[in-house]
């Protein structure tokens, strides 16, 4: 065998080597993406989830009616005076 | 068509809640404005009724004063009452019962019906974040 036939077998066995190298770690790289993939997944299903209900606007000071004995007085005046007794209260 | 929704809005405003009511009972006080808020939203799952007075007055604020016991003369004053006695200080037991609040800046008088524990829950929930978001 020469010196080139040598380098060329050299080169070959390296590249087998990685190959099986490649082989062997495959599985667990595979495990690994896949576990990754299914916590991205699952931080977009929370997100989905939670971010109308964080956005949505609270509820509280809204009302459903106002009867009132004088005309000429806002229903929202009303509404706000409920609001700012408590606050003093 | 103007005239139909002036009738209606009318309609809404002058009908009244029952007679006997908290509302009814103050309605027709001299010269105090008085008004019901139903479903007065305290969270997104919790609301009251309230009935508002305010003296249009210093004499009907004196009035009201006497009307309710109220003896300070400054600040605030707030109290548990009776839902039949609103002048009668009561402690919370778990009954209905009617959380009253007298301002005398605003010469004005706030009745909130409270029925059950979650709704005084509420109240006290509404009134702590209130106060904490406005800081």
């Amino acid at each position: 065998m020469n010196e080139k036939q040598f380098e060329e077998l050299w080169v070959k066995a390296e590249a087998g080597s990685h190959a099986e190298r490649l082989a062997a770690e495959y599985p667990a790289w595979r495990q690994k993406t896949r576990r990754t993939l299914s916590m991205a997944a699952g931080v977009a299903l929370v997100l989905a989830v939670a971010t109308p209900i964080a956005l949505s606007p609270s509820q509280a000071g809204k009302y459903n009616k106002v009867y009132c004995n004088r005309a000429g007085i806002q229903d929202q005046q009303w509404v706000s005076l409920a609001d700012e007794l408590l606050m003093e209260g | 068509m103007l005239l139909l929704m002036l009738a209606v809005g009318c309609r809404h405003r002058t009908e009244a809640p029952a007679e006997g009511s908290l509302y009814g009972r103050y309605a027709s006080l001299p010269e105090t404005s008085v008004a019901q808020v139903s479903g007065f939203q305290l969270c997104d799952t919790v609301s009251v009724d309230v009935v508002l007075l305010q003296a249009d007055s210093d004499e009907a604020w004196q009035r009201m004063k006497d009307m309710f016991a109220i003896v300070d003369s400054t600040g605030v004053t707030s109290w548990l009452a009776d839902t039949e006695e609103p002048a009668t200080r009561v402690k919370w037991e778990g009954q209905p019962l009617l959380r009253v609040i007298a301002s005398h800046d605003k010469q004005a008088i706030g009745l909130y019906r409270l029925d059950s524990e979650e709704q005084y829950d509420a109240l006290v929930d509404y009134q702590l974040n209130r106060m904490t978001n406005d800081k």
